[in-house]
């Protein structure tokens, strides 16, 4: 930056710091966005980019030695309310809006309503305030029906319309967290608009983001963070794409490979997905071999989250999967299990323990008949079967088959859920997040039992956003862009900085458009 | 197994059980007391066989309860249930079927009423609370439409074969004991050794990771309405045969006892969840306690009052019991 657009910044911080225990979230960082900018905020995860945004919206006190002008004018910090009466406005990813109120209340919310002198609602003022606010967007959609029913990138011109909104100051800068992050192609492109929009009126925009589509269609400009670092602010005219994943990842990229075509002839498949499609997913195609194992990897929105569930068949899908050659319905787990499928899904207290009972009653929950006899199940043989599996996992305390879920650690929980499918001996193991609040050393341990399970011929998909995790387990990577397989990592490519590069890649293949 | 104990011994030093066996400790209590009290009254074969049949058929109606409480849904059709079986039996009787067809169609009403709540709460995603609430409504319009708004009375002379059916006595009780002992036993099978039992608490534990692991939860909760379905009319069968009498109201006071005994019950025996002994020993708990206070001379709202407030403090102690673990 000049010193010339100093004085007229709408943002201008200096000297950023924030200091988490021992650890440097955010160094010494400077920035400076000019009214009617767009610049966008880019870096991997841990970059201090939302601590960044945090110190801004006053949730985080900064260190000293920061100064943070906002129009000029000197901005108090570690005070949201002060922040907001400053002019600096924010949207999250998750929009803040209440799905079952329609867009009128949801703009009233936190501000209140038109009143008329014996203090009724005007709802009729109100409706033409909200139509107006969203047509200064660009946007004209029903004011009085659930915003729930709206499309997405609607929801979010709902969510910018009420950060615009006046409430006492006028708004100088707009700060969004991810703006497109769940939108589908032609959506996003409303949105691009519409922040050119609010950009034209002389408010500044500056957007946080993991997509490099919405960086290079949307911004003026980039800034980049590293290890809470700042490493540059850049015009994107000019800027290639390689440019900014260097600058993004810290180093020079090697060549990925594409496509889908797969030399491994020889391996028997066991797993096939052709044209599978979900709610964020579309045709996904993806051969698993025997022993062999995947690893998806992709940012949120990008379908990563929902590959497992499909794979599974615990959700609606369209396209086919095939193991073994036959082919398995949809939403039917029951089914999927019996022909040799596991899941060990994300988020395991919601969706795999069952916490206030015992070990045992956990890993016999897939198959609890089979230690029955003339009718009875017998307690004895099934303890000792799942001894042997709690041994084999070395889960902590050991041999404690009657201690309940809940009170073992995350990392050991985890296990259990493990033991589970492994006790099934499966063809075809499906993870999802399977580290995820786990400690270093269960961490270790599971990762073993993945190799274990493909050297005993099992087809193992693994998606995480762990990436160092896929790196250490993975013999190819797939990852996910907007709801495809866009592009496959393999051999010495696998890498974290590859993967990291590949997830916030533009599609080169097919622009979202 | 050995080694678990082995292990699992030096946490605690000496249990008297006070946690699981709570109920059966109050319980002899309030025999000591009573028998102290009003020895006469109280401590007497009568006073035994009388809490004994008296409470057969609400030990069976919540029995049938345990079911579906165990998969995590309500059934508030239990006493409707009972009503429609006990007006539909003594219509049927009065009408000359015979007592197979009678006895037959009530338990096949019993498992279409099963059936009803799991369209309701299986496939039309409506709250079993709600659901069933609603359902229960219904079920006292029909049986109000069965007896034409008033009641049907088996003369003991002309139905003796089907009074047999509950009354008969077998060691100094009436069959309707045995066959609540059957039916304990039963659903004590079912829960504690079979799959099935594995996948009902599984359900009421976790839907979600239940169907992940394999579970078809809407098939689990369809079985266990049907199962209390089926076993609220067999109370209703009972019941007439008991008592003689069908009224739209006959089933009103069974509600509430049942869940009080199921909830009590799931602080009992096998504490933190639904189970059969448990549910056993509130019943008789709370079958004591009215009996022995009303045979003291206590008015006859003493039951409800009774009923009302064990079933709040079973529901905290569960809740206690529950923070203590977690």
């Amino acid at each position: 930056m000049t010193s010339a657009t100093i004085a007229t910044s709408a943002l201008s911080v200096r000297n950023a710091t924030k200091i988490f225990g021992a650890q440097v979230a955010l160094d010494n960082v400077s920035i400076d966005v000019a009214p009617g900018e767009v610049r966008a905020l880019v870096g991997q995860n841990g970059c201090g980019k939302s601590t960044l945004i945090k110190i801004l919206a006053g949730f985080h006190e900064p260190e000293p030695g920061i100064e943070v002008l906002v129009g000029g004018s000197e901005l108090s910090l570690g005070d949201p309310i002060a922040s907001e009466a400053a002019g600096l406005r924010f949207v999250h990813q998750d929009l803040g809006l209440v799905g079952n109120l329609d867009t009128v209340d949801n703009l009233a919310l936190g501000q209140g309503y038109i009143t008329n002198v014996i203090k009724t609602i005007s709802w009729r003022k109100e409706r033409s305030k909200a139509r107006e606010a969203l047509a200064a967007l660009g946007y004209d959609i029903n004011v009085s029906i659930p915003v729930a029913g709206l499309q997405m990138s609607e929801r979010t011109a709902v969510a910018i319309a009420r950060a615009m909104s006046e409430r006492g100051t006028p708004p100088k800068m707009l700060i969004l967290d991810e703006p497109t992050a769940n939108l589908p192609g032609p959506e996003a492109q409303r949105l691009y608009q519409l922040v050119r929009r609010v950009a034209d009126s002389g408010v500044a925009v500056l957007f946080v983001s993991h997509h490099f589509d919405e960086v290079f269609e949307m911004a003026e400009s980039v800034t980049v963070l590293r290890d809470g670092k700042l490493i540059d602010t850049r015009p994107v005219a000019g800027l290639s794409e390689d440019q900014l994943i260097e600058l993004v990842v810290g180093r020079k990229l090697e060549e990925h490979d594409k496509g889908q075509a797969d030399n491994r002839e020889h391996a028997t498949q066991v797993l096939q997905l052709s044209g599978v499609g979900g709610r964020n997913v579309s045709g996904m195609d993806l051969t698993v071999h025997k022993g062999e194992v995947v690893g998806v990897a992709g940012i949120t929105g990008s379908g990563r989250e929902e590959v497992a569930a499909l794979v599974f068949g615990g959700h609606e899908r369209s396209g086919e999967i095939l193991v073994d050659g036959k082919a398995l319905p949809q939403n039917r787990p029951d089914i999927s299990i019996e022909r040799g499928v596991a899941l060990v899904p994300a988020e395991r207290h919601a969706n795999a323990s069952l916490l206030d009972q015992t070990l045992r009653e956990n890993i016999t929950l897939v198959d609890p008949g089979r230690h029955m006899s003339l009718g009875v199940l017998r307690r004895n043989p099934e303890k000792a079967d799942v001894r042997v599996w709690l041994d084999r996992l070395s889960v902590k305390p050991s041999g404690k088959t009657e201690y309940k879920m809940n009170q073992l650690s995350g990392g050991n929980q985890q296990k259990v859920i493990l033991a589970r499918w492994l006790r099934q001996e499966p063809s075809v193991l499906v993870l999802d997040e399977p580290t995820q609040g786990v400690d270093v050393g269960a961490k270790a341990d599971i990762h073993t039992l993945v190799d274990e399970a493909a050297a005993q011929g099992a087809a193992v998909l693994v998606c995480s956003t762990d990436h160092e995790e896929l790196v250490r387990v993975c013999d190819r990577v797939v990852i996910m862009r907007r709801g495809r397989a866009a592009e496959i990592l393999r051999g010495d490519k696998v890498t974290a900085e590859n993967i990291t590069a590949a997830t916030i890649g533009r599609d080169r293949a097919e622009p979202a458009a | 197994m050995s080694e678990i104990q082995e292990v699992a011994a030096p946490r605690r030093r000496i249990n008297f059980g006070f946690d699981k066996y709570s109920g059966i400790y109050v319980w002899a209590l309030l025999v000591l007391v009573f028998a102290l009290w009003i020895p006469d009254l109280f401590l007497t074969a009568d006073t035994f066989k009388q809490v004994l049949t008296f409470q057969a058929i609400s030990a069976i109606v919540a029995l049938g309860l345990i079911l579906p409480v165990a998969a995590g849904a309500f059934d508030l059709t239990i006493a409707g249930t009972l009503t429609v079986s006990v007006c539909f039996t003594a219509w049927a009787l009065t009408s000359g079927y015979g007592i197979v067809v009678a006895a037959g169609g009530s338990i096949l009403i019993g498992i279409i009423i099963g059936l009803a709540n799991s369209l309701v709460v299986v496939k039309l995603k409506v709250d079993s609370f709600i659901g069933t609430l609603g359902m229960s409504s219904i079920l006292i319009a029909i049986a109000y439409r069965i007896t034409d708004s008033s009641q049907i009375v088996l003369s003991t002379a002309g139905y003796a074969p089907f009074f047999e059916f509950a009354r008969t006595e077998l060691f100094g009780l009436p069959r309707s004991v045995y066959y609540a002992a059957i039916i304990a036993l039963f659903f004590w099978w079912i829960l504690e050794y079979t799959p099935g039992g594995r996948y009902l608490y599984a359900v009421g534990g976790n839907p979600v990771a239940s169907r992940l692991a394999g579970v078809r939860v809407g098939r689990v909760t369809m079985v266990a309405f049907i199962s209390s379905g089926i076993t609220s009319a067999f109370a209703g069968i009972v019941y007439l045969a008991t008592i003689g009498t069908a009224t739209p109201d006959s089933g009103s006071g069974y509600l509430l006892p049942a869940f009080s005994a199921v909830f009590l019950g799931a602080t009992q025996i096998r504490p933190g969840r639904v189970n059969v002994p448990g549910t056993l020993v509130a019943i008789f708990l709370l079958a004591t306690g009215v009996t022995g206070l009303q045979l003291a001379g206590a008015p006859s709202y003493v039951t409800q009052l009774f009923n009302g407030a064990a079933l709040i403090i079973a529901v905290a102690l569960a809740s206690r019991t529950a923070r203590r673990q977690g």
